[in-house]
């Protein structure tokens, strides 16, 4: 991938850091400028008597800098990116120094031969993922110790088990007076007594819970008003599932075992997945088709890189969406791929019944944008709901799904947009937040495209139309 | 256990509460000795929910079919020219350089950017096509909203449905080919237009104004709008059939006649400025003063003729000003240059006095009065960024090829004070007034500056070159 404005434009965290990164453009600010293996890095003379020192990874915009700043990217990675993306500066060639590859080598799925470190190079065989949920010990020689560790770690499993449970009981109290006092009395109240019972759930260490409870009022409140009490029966519906599966994993089949302990809080760290060797891998061609980034009630932003597999057999998930997590605080909105760019990379999943969010395990090449048009299935939205229902019915907390369709139009009732398929009579109702950037396809016959489904609202990411193709943006 | 029955019995007693409509026991399922069946319910109710299919509407708008024979712009240039008009430093000579373009070169922007330059659609919509027109005014109600033409589809049978503008634009073409086809056009929409479409209208019989309009205009003697009254009488004044214009007695009062010369006797005028009227306030007093006279009128009254009348005022900085207006508002660029030699600051003059807007000037017309009034200063151009502003905002038009070699030969930017030069207006400026064969030079002096202040009007000036090269290659 080679830098263009257009992407450093997307990747910059406002304006004002893009201002300030043409200021660093002269080649007098950069007593070094190197580059070799993909990377580019140098040092920038700040106010301070040491330089700082900036590395960027060309394969997936990558940044890395030494400076304090809290804006990601800051004004000196933006400043490097702009350089190469104009090659107004002379980058010496030169061997990676180890500065970089430390950054690299802590860094996700990346490519290049720099930061393959011995044990990447032979993958270590890790255990199953249920027994690679907890915090990965470092590795010690001393059998004693490893023992201790070992058995400390398994006494804090089971503490926590034991905590999940007593919290799981408290959610059966409150979820039945919830359902004694109704739903309308609910909807109400529901910002007030979703925060106790998720602080609740927070200290039982049920993480995925409590963040599910904590969203809920705001994601009731998108919804229109007739529609939210019912939509709090869905759920809240669907919480009382998770415990209940939760409480019977033995009983599940392991993929839905795994749904359950993930969608309660027990998470896989990135390293244990990457190690997983049954953990499910595609290696393809994928196109970054949606990047949505949602600001959550922890202070972290969730920015999800969702994509579409290109190339590879059928029988393989089709999507696969990336979720990396950074501080509302340092104003970055996106991650480091913008939709159209297209990687070739092996991914591995997170087990679930529905596969879908996944880790780069190698990149094999990092983003370019093309011009290609999405290899959709040549399927109309009703076949590609129908699939949703089906998968739904395998996962019953199943969250959002990407959708493909192909001749389907944007239709208009009142000021809600709708994604019809006139074969079946199939409509889906727009996202809200869509009505102004999407009211344009409203004057088109039919467009294919893709999109994510919710359950309640429909969010088009990307349509071939005969006017061209149309992002979300 | 059904649908049917799920939301029978199920439903109301989730949403309206257990405690008050408990679940009938023949429902209720439990999956445990130790529960009551009804978070069982919940979930079972909960996941019917999830599978019933969204309901579809009963029905969806017809979206209206707008006809733009307008060419969209390229792909290539969509991108940078949502980025230059969604720049938070950007100022708004880009936008406004970028709608004439659109207009001139007959393009459009794409259908799915609208949403994303919004504010400059509905700033330049009528200059934009039709679909802009109508994206512009998606949110008026029906009744608000004008018919969406292109202004090269009007004719007799649908003007008075097009924007105000275009139907300026078509009258005044139609008052040159045939002015009395004109003034039939006009009466027969005059009863229902707004007092602002009446005076805009009106201004257009400047344009072929004969006796023959003699009749309607005194018709408009009795209009509810004092601008539409004062204007009708102007005009019939200048017929030589109104009743004197009140304006001109109070201007009259103003001017101080006399003689001068000892072989041959010269009429002088000169303006008295009312004792209240401070100096710094003359320039606006005369432009409020002499806004409703013409210079035939003005010509008449002292029986000299109107050249001779420009004789007479050669000597008094303040009626040349006000002479300069006159011309001004009657569109007479012949008088007007003539004024212009003998006041050769005028531009300056002109912008202290307050005028703001050029009325129904053709675009060739706006060129050439800007050429009138920025010449004189050939040698010495004034580097203050409000007249250059002004000059550009009351033209709307790019520069005359030889105004900006004025701007270019006394390279000008670079001469601009640096605080002046680093906020940006300045540079943006002149990209947006420069013509398409004097950018290649503008850019060598761009590339001078900063990357950060050149970054927009380079931006500009790429755009409007791709755009140019667009519609040439159609």
């Amino acid at each position: 991938m080679s830098f263009t404005f257009e992407r450093i434009e997307g990747l910059a965290p406002d304006q004002a850091s893009l201002a300030a990164a043409r200021k660093l453009l002269k080649p007098s600010y950069w007593p070094t400028l190197a580059e070799g293996e993909g990377l580019a890095w140098g040092e920038c003379q700040g106010s301070g008597a040491t330089p700082y020192r900036v590395a960027i990874n060309e394969a997936d915009a990558g940044y890395k800098c030494t400076c304090p700043s809290r804006k990601f990217p800051c004004k000196h990675a933006l400043a490097l990116m702009w350089m190469r993306a104009d090659r107004s500066a002379a980058f010496s060639a030169a061997t990676v120094p180890d500065w970089v590859k430390d950054w690299l080598s802590r860094r996700r799925g990346t490519s290049n031969s720099a930061s393959k470190t011995d044990d990447e190079a032979t993958p270590k065989t890790k255990p199953s993922i249920r027994l690679t949920e907890m915090p990965e010990a470092g590795t010690d020689a001393d059998p004693k110790a490893e023992q201790r560790a070992a058995a400390a770690r398994e006494r804090n499993r089971l503490e926590r088990e034991a905590a999940v449970l007593e919290g799981l009981e408290d959610l059966d109290t409150w979820l039945s007076d919830q359902v004694q006092h109704g739903m309308a009395n609910f909807v109400a109240q529901t910002a007030q007594v979703c925060r106790t019972i998720a602080q609740r759930l927070v200290d039982a260490k049920a993480s995925g819970l409590a963040g599910r409870l904590d969203a809920l009022p705001t994601r009731l409140f998108t919804l229109p008003g007739p529609v939210r009490p019912s939509a709090a029966i869905r759920e809240l519906g669907q919480v009382h599932l998770i415990s209940q599966a939760y409480r019977r994993t033995s009983e599940l089949p392991e993929l839905l075992a795994a749904d359950a302990r993930q969608a309660v809080g027990w998470s896989v760290t990135r390293e244990a997945l990457l190690n997983d060797s049954e953990a499910m891998r595609v290696n393809a061609q994928w196109r970054v088709f949606a990047v949505l980034s949602e600001a959550q009630p922890d202070r972290l932003r969730r920015v999800e890189t969702w994509l579409w597999r290109q190339s590879g057999a059928d029988g393989m998930p089709q999507c696969a969406v990336l979720i990396d997590f950074v501080p509302i605080s340092t104003g970055a909105a996106v991650g480091g791929y913008l939709v159209g760019d297209q990687i070739e990379a092996e991914l591995s999943f997170y087990r679930s019944t529905i596969p879908l969010r996944a880790q780069i395990k190698t990149l094999k090449r990092g983003a370019e944008q093309t011009s290609e048009p999405l290899t959709l299935p040549d399927e109309r939205l009703s076949s590609s709901y129908a699939k949703y229902e089906h998968a739904l019915a395998q996962l019953p907390w199943l969250g959002t799904i990407p959708l493909s369709f192909r001749a389907a139009s944007v239709r208009r009732n009142g000021e809600q947009f709708y994604l019809y398929d006139d074969e079946s009579g199939l409509s889906l109702p727009m996202h809200t937040s869509q009505a102004n950037h999407a009211s344009p396809l409203a004057s088109l016959d039919r467009i294919d495209g893709i999109g994510l489904w919710n359950g309640y609202e429909f969010t088009l990411a990307w349509a071939e139309t005969q006017l061209g193709r149309w992002i979300r943006s | 256990m059904n649908l049917t029955t799920l939301h029978a019995k199920v439903l109301p007693s989730l949403l309206g509460g257990t405690s008050r409509h408990p679940m009938p026991g023949e429902v209720i399922h439990s999956s445990s000795p130790s529960s009551d069946g009804t978070l069982e319910m919940l979930s079972v109710m909960g996941q019917a929910l999830r599978f019933e299919r969204p309901s579809k509407p009963e029905s969806f708008i017809v979206e209206p079919e707008i006809k733009d024979g307008r060419k969209i712009i390229a792909d290539g240039l969509r991108r940078p020219l949502i980025r230059l008009l969604t720049s938070k430093n950007a100022t708004e000579h880009p936008a406004r350089a970028l709608a004439r373009a659109f207009d001139r070169l007959r393009l459009r922007p794409h259908p799915f950017d609208l949403p994303l330059i919004d504010a400059f659609v509905r700033s330049n919509a009528e200059k934009l096509g039709p679909i802009a027109q109508h994206w512009a005014d998606r949110q008026k109600p029906e009744a608000e909203t004008q018919s969406y033409f292109d202004p090269e589809l009007l004719d007799e049978s649908n003007w008075m449905q097009a924007a105000l503008s275009q139907r300026v634009a078509y009258l005044e073409t139609r008052r040159r080919d045939d002015a009395n086809a004109a003034r039939a056009l006009v009466e027969s929409t005059w009863a229902q237009e707004e007092a602002d479409a009446r005076f805009r209208l009106l201004q257009v019989f400047q344009t072929g104004l004969s006796m023959s309009d003699q009749q309607f205009l005194s018709t408009l003697e009795k209009d509810r709008a004092p601008r539409v009254r004062a204007l009708a009488a102007r005009f019939l004044s200048r017929l030589g059939a109104g009743i004197e214009n009140p304006a001109l007695g109070a201007c009259l009062e103003r001017i101080k006649h006399s003689q001068s010369g000892l072989l041959r006797k010269r009429t002088s005028l000169q303006i008295e400025l009312p004792a209240n009227v401070k100096d710094q306030a003359a320039s606006r007093w005369i432009f409020q003063t002499f806004a409703d006279v013409s210079f035939g009128e003005l010509a008449g009254a002292f029986k000299v003729t109107e050249k001779e009348l420009i004789e007479a005022a050669a000597k008094d900085e303040p009626l040349l000003l006000a002479l300069t207006l006159v011309a001004t508002n009657e569109r007479r660029l012949d008088l007007l240059e003539l004024v212009v030699a003998k006041l050769p600051n005028a531009w300056e003059r002109i912008f202290e006095a307050g005028l703001d807007t050029l009325g129904a000037m053709t675009g060739s017309e706006r060129r050439r009065w800007e050429e009138i009034v920025v010449h004189p200063y050939r040698k010495d151009a004034p580097t203050t960024y409000s007249l250059w502003d002004w000059l550009h905002r009351i033209t709307d038009a790019e520069a005359p090829a030889s105004v900006m070699e004025i701007a270019l030969h006394a390279k000008m930017l670079t001469k601009v004070p640096e605080h002046e030069r680093g906020s940006g207006p300045w540079v943006e400026m002149m990209a947006a007034i420069c013509p398409a064969s004097q950018r290649p030079e503008l850019r060598e002096q761009l590339n001078q500056f900063e990357q950060s202040q050149s970054v927009n009007p380079l931006a500009l000036l790429d755009i409007l070159d791709g755009m140019e090269n667009d519609r040439t290659h159609v």
